[in-house]
């Protein structure tokens, strides 16, 4: 072959074809894939030395025990602890991202904080001043200040009380549960009835109920096949906003009267209301759970025999006793007269059940009353206040969580914090004491050593499960262990006494309203405070939850209102209107409305409220 | 691309999932994103175009109440064993069948985006990511730091948290033994499940969860007609649930919308 330009050039291009057949140019792609990972948008993970450190969730009034994985001393996971007494092991999802809060988009950091404590203080000077008659006082006769206590039990709520106890008429207001003061005991249920309750959905401590799952038989009466409905034993499909009827029911079927009005309500046959009534009677021990428009179910317990059985009176960890002397009492906020507040402070700080702002604003003077709202987001009660002061949020905070509604003993256990809080946000209880002139800050300890003087019950701590008979532990020990990760369990219980029903109401069938022909039912609960932005997990990325403002509806629901998948609409109830996004799901029964429950539905939304859809 | 053979024990492992058990309270799924480091939703994603390694579906008998019954189910990567769908068609050799594991592992760094392997997955276990991976301010400093995140424009899987695996070797190595503790290594959900309805452990090994499901004659696998032999055996007690292991065998009980 002659050294010619055209061999060279056919050389050259042979090369180069042949090239492409052999691994090499894959080879440099896949080398020039690597770089990409280290794009400057993709953040790295911080390094540091690993530990673990254990605490109690304070994200809902569960308080389940916390296992936290830290690197650098930054939580980077969380897990159950497992083999507690209370939680069993387990941690909601809402937990499992508990460490995502101090970082959620739209977090409140800063407030008028001076501005209101100002106002505090002269609240409370001002309804002295008018409760002994002072010429001047700007307070009329009969107004007061509040403080509302969305988790109450809590050492910050003993701080209210005490704080509220130096004003004259000064409120500690509650959410006003008919039967607040009930624990139930799971374990000893052989047949649970829950009328709307989210038993499996993250009701009570989820742990302890999956453990106790396997023992009981449940039943769940409720409109809509909600995740606790379409896992329970028996689903009795009811119509929206009759569950109170069907208590009703029951309570005349136990008492041998008639049920034809009650089944006609529910939508229930006659038979199905007797045999849920024998069923009750005859596999006991029972419980009946109220979901949340059917408070009246307690009173049911009373008349199935199980009181003291399967349950019990709330129990509450030992105070010191000087905080017992002049304290202002637990006052639920439906009992109290309208229009009677001047100035209300609301901790949604610690949230628990959420309350309609209807039901809050009715017992505010008609004219320019003061709102001052603790919370970590504007997306709750901070949209009527006035002042809205910016709190901690966990793990931040070091707070104690009172037992759960599924604890028969008192418990004490505290929400260390794992990180620390921003400049600027403010401590509730603190803040309050303050402006009332108490002293509050050394209030956790001063229980502490009030539990650990009673010498009773046990102290279990984390790191190593084993439980302890306090009357062993001296007190300074017991503040390190409960500071280190542990609980505190009572060995007692105490017998509640049943409330007070009237079993001869007649039965009550929801109102039609040609205008709202739909009914919302609230469902998919979640914490009333911010959760993580990974949620999206579980609504908009797999649909295994309804999202945010998302209301379901059945496909002729949803033709019948002109509203498609993912359209915008409006749900519009008596109360007002709030935006949301329709989710068509057959599964919803026609002509309801099954709405995420988020602080702006729950203000719009009642018990079965009749509503309408309009599509944008 | 297989990965050398690795010192020690070879193991296989699997999972054994009891959907009687589950309740579909996404704890594992949220676990599994913090674990892996899987970013919140873009303000865009769906269910279609989220990432979720692990999923939970709602599915339904076909039935109408009062006869209606459900079941949820958690789905992961199903681990296949033999004729690995992903592995091979993989351009790139990004995809990676541990021998020392039996785990399918997912090299994103290789990764070209081309999505042959989520054509490929019977499952529909794979996910690409659309956007760039983002974090609300702050959030960054929550990142696992032994699992990287990843890029824009690469496919991503479940991979039975292979972060806890290679920190566990580390731990046993720092401890001077040669192999690890069983209850060293557990993937995020199984450890996040309130119920107890995922279990994990080696196949090879007969007293551990998983194969004792697969002795099990209420547990099955998914599309197990397909020849993959998955390494997650599912456990019910309802007929019309073991029958979505294999729709070749019967009809589908169909999945619900919100599912």
């Amino acid at each position: 072959m002659q050294n010619t330009r055209r061999n060279a050039l056919k050389f050259i291009g042979g090369a180069a074809a042949g090239a492409v057949l052999t691994p090499v140019p894959w080879r440099l792609i896949t080398d020039t894939a690597l770089w990409s990972e280290n794009w400057p948008g993709i953040p790295r993970p911080l390094q540091g030395e690993v530990s673990t450190r254990y605490t109690n969730c304070s994200v809902c009034p569960a308080g389940c025990a916390v296992r936290a994985r830290c690197v650098g001393g930054q939580p980077v996971s969380l897990a159950g602890v497992a083999g507690h007494p209370l939680s069993r092991g387990g941690l909601c999802a809402f937990g499992v991202a508990g460490h995502h809060l101090p970082y959620c988009p739209g977090r409140l950091t800063a407030g008028p904080v001076e501005a209101a404590a100002g106002v505090i203080a002269r609240a409370a000077a001002n309804c002295n001043a008018a409760a002994a008659g002072t010429p001047g006082a700007v307070c009329n006769p009969g107004e007061t200040i509040g403080v509302l206590d969305l988790r109450p039990g809590r050492t910050a709520s003993w701080t209210y009380r005490r704080a509220m106890g130096t004003v004259k008429g000064g409120l500690y207001l509650t959410a006003g549960e008919p039967f607040s003061g009930a624990a139930v005991d799971l374990s000893k249920a052989r047949t649970v009835l829950s009328l709307g309750a989210p038993v499996l959905d993250g009701w009570g401590t989820p742990g302890n109920v999956l453990a106790a799952r396997a023992n009981f038989r449940l039943i769940q009466a409720e409109a809509i096949e909600s995740r606790t409905a379409s896992l329970a034993d028996l689903w009795l499909r009811i119509r929206p906003g009759s569950a109170s009827t069907l208590a009703l029911g029951i309570a005349k079927a136990l008492k041998k009267g008639s049920v034809a009005g009650a089944a006609e309500a529910t939508g229930l046959a006659e038979a199905q209301i007797t045999d849920l009534a024998a069923e009750l009677t005859q596999h006991g021990p029972a419980l009946v759970l109220p979901g949340y428009d059917c408070p009246e179910a307690w009173a049911l317990n009373g008349l199935v025999g199980e009181f003291g059985v399967t349950v019990v009176a709330r129990p509450e960890a030992p105070v010191p006793e000087h905080w017992n002397k002049n304290c202002a009492p637990v006052t639920p906020l439906a009992s109290i007269a309208d229009g009677s507040i001047r100035t209300l402070i609301i901790d949604e700080s610690a949230p628990g059940d959420h309350i309609p702002w209807g039901a809050i604003r009715r017992k505010l003077v008609a004219d320019n009353p003061v709102v001052i709202a603790f919370a970590s987001s504007p997306a709750g009660y901070a949209r009527h206040s006035l002042f809205t002061l910016p709190t901690a949020v966990y793990p931040e905070t070091l707070e104690d969580i009172p037992a759960a509604i599924d604890s028969p003993r008192a418990a004490f256990r505290l929400a260390v914090p794992l990180v620390a809080a921003p400049a600027g946000v403010v401590n509730p209880p603190e803040f309050v004491a303050k402006a009332a002139g108490i002293d509050a800050t050394n209030a956790l300890r001063e229980r502490a050593d009030a539990i650990c003087k009673t010498g009773r019950g046990v102290l279990i701590t984390y790191t190593d499960g084993r439980a302890k008979p306090v009357a062993q532990v001296a007190p300074d020990d017991f503040w390190r262990a409960l500071n280190a990760g542990a609980c505190w369990l009572d060995t007692e219980s105490r017998r509640a006494a049943p409330p007070h029903a009237d079993w001869t109401a007649p039965d009550a069938r929801p109102a039609e309203n040609a205008r709202l022909p739909l009914v919302a039912v609230l469902a998919e609960t979640a914490p009333a405070a911010p959760a993580s932005p990974l949620m999206t997990k579980l609504d908009r990325e797999s649909n295994l939850r309804l999202g945010p403002s998302r209301a379901a509806l059945h496909p002729e629901t949803a033709r019948s209102c002109g509203a498609a998948d993912g359209g915008r609409a409006v749900l519009e109830t008596a109360l007002g209107k709030c935006p949301i996004t329709v989710v068509v799901d057959a599964s919803v029964p026609p002509g309801v409305v099954q709405v995420a429950a988020s602080p702006e539905v729950i203000d719009i939304c009642g018990a079965g409220a009749r509503c309408r859809v309009a599509s944008l | 691309m297989t990965s050398e053979k690795k010192p020690g024990k070879i193991r296989r492992y699997g999972m054994a999932v009891d959907i009687d058990k589950c309740t579909g309270c996404g704890a594992c799924m949220i676990a599994c994103a913090v674990e892996n480091n899987v970013p919140p939703g873009n303000r865009g994603a769906t269910d279609l175009t989220g990432i979720t390694w692990l999923r939970v579906f709602k599915v339904d008998n076909g039935e109408e109440y009062p006869r209606k019954e459900s079941v949820y189910f958690p789905m992961m990567c199903q681990q296949c064993g033999v004729e690995t769908p992903c592995y091979l068609v993989c351009p790139q050799q990004a995809v990676d069948v541990d021998p020392a594991t039996g785990i399918v592992g997912q090299m994103p760094e290789r990764c070209l985006g081309c999505r042959y392997c989520m054509a490929a997955c019977p499952y529909h276990a794979r996910y690409f990511n659309w956007w760039d991976p983002q974090w609300p301010a702050g959030m960054e400093k929550t990142l696992n730091p032994n699992v990287a995140p990843r890029m824009r424009g690469v496919v991503e899987k479940c991979n039975y948290c292979h972060g806890r695996w290679h920190a566990a070797i580390e731990r046993a190595a720092q401890a001077g033994l040669e192999d690890i503790d069983a209850s060293d290594y557990v993937p995020a959900c199984v450890e996040a499940c309130p119920a107890g309805a995922i279990r994990f452990g080696d196949l090879n090994d007969p007293s551990s969860a998983p194969a004792q499901a697969a002795r099990d004659p209420q547990s099955f696998r998914l599309l197990v007609s397909l020849g993959t032999e998955p390494k997650v055996y599912y456990h019910s007690k309802r007929e019309w649930a073991r029958r979505i292991g294999d729709p070749s065998q019967a009809p589908a009980p169909k999945e619900t919308s919100r599912g």
